[in-house]
């Protein structure tokens, strides 16, 4: 029995991962196509987020994303990731997520009390994707 | 944006005679301003004062002023959320919904007690607040409510001991 799923788990892990590796160009610029939304139509928050810019995601991700983030003029900034701590400390992990772009050039790490979508305690993981993204998204 | 979402009055039965006897109206012009504060990356969220006395019938305005995340003030009661009461019997329950920053929202407080308010992306972070509405002794007083143990831990922890809010005063900021 193992032994079928195994195979199974394994071809749809290699059928999610080009997608990602031949799909990019499309989310270079917002807005992205289907399903990303963009946060701050579906949830209480403002359209720019100082820190994390604009951002877009697709609900079936939630909560740790790919959140998509664009800077004032649309350009893909950074990929955020969002890992609530309770679930970490669980057990519970989240492998394989995609990512808006290859290049990433910094990654920030901190911890978020919270806010709406995502309102446990959690870790913000963000990939910059060029050196001057993370002032761009300042504010 | 509206500045100004929504407005509650928080009239309770029993609170027009209790306002009588405090001085109410005349102190009901008072407007109290608590503001919704976090960290630039949103580490940390609070109310600010997380503490305060106010006269009875005092307005209590609500503002959010963290640039990057929305905020509710929200009181403890059942008929929002299935809360626990934690304000007095006599008191309207409230709930501002989501303020996004520069948003703000108003109540009046006119029943004397203790509320005690939460917000709810940030109760698990300890985003709590209360407010002491008059004073032990003013008619119709009902203390702090007896603790049902359901609030999360931090939440617990950051409210703050009436006795300490009542020895500072009416509108010390804490
Ligand atoms: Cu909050």
């Amino acid at each position: 029995m193992i032994g079928k799923i195994a195979p199974i788990a394994l071809v749809v892990g290699m059928l999610a991962a080009p997608v990602w590796a031949h799909d990019e160009g499309p989310l270079l610029q917002a807005p992205p196509p289907e399903p990303y939304v963009k946060v701050s139509d579906v949830l209480p928050l403002p359209e720019f987020i100082p820190g994390l810019g604009t951002l877009y995601v697709d609900p079936a991700t939630l909560p740790a994303g790919p959140f998509l983030s664009y800077d004032h003029e649309g350009k893909l900034s950074a990929t955020v990731y969002m890992t609530p701590i309770e679930d970490l400390e669980n057990g519970v992990s989240f492998d394989d997520l995609g990512v808006g772009s290859h290049t990433v050039t910094s990654v920030d790490i901190y911890y978020n009390a919270g806010h709406p979508g995502v309102e446990s305690p959690h870790a913000h993981v963000v990939l910059h994707h060029d050196e001057d993204a993370k002032a761009r998204l300042a504010e | 944006m509206s500045p100004t979402r929504r407005t509650v009055l928080g009239l309770g039965s029993g609170a027009v005679a209790a306002a009588l006897l405090s001085g109410w109206p005349a102190r009901a012009q008072e407007t109290v301003t608590i503001a919704m504060k976090g960290s630039p990356r949103g580490e940390s969220a609070w109310f600010e004062p997380n503490a305060i006395a106010v006269p009875v019938g005092a307005r209590v305005r609500f503002v959010n002023e963290d640039a990057g995340n929305s905020h509710t003030a929200t009181a403890y009661h059942p008929d929002v959320f299935g809360r626990a009461r934690r304000i007095p019997s006599a008191a309207v329950p409230w709930d501002s919904g989501f303020l996004l920053p520069g948003e703000s929202f108003e109540v009046v407080l006119s029943a004397p007690g203790v509320y005690d308010y939460y917000c709810i992306p940030h109760e698990m972070h300890g985003m709590v607040g209360r407010i002491v509405v008059g004073a032990p002794g003013d008619p119709g007083w009902e203390g702090e409510q007896a603790a049902k143990g359901d609030l999360p831990v931090a939440a617990q922890a950051g409210l703050v001991p009436v006795d300490e809010i009542v020895a500072a005063g009416p509108e010390a900021n804490r």
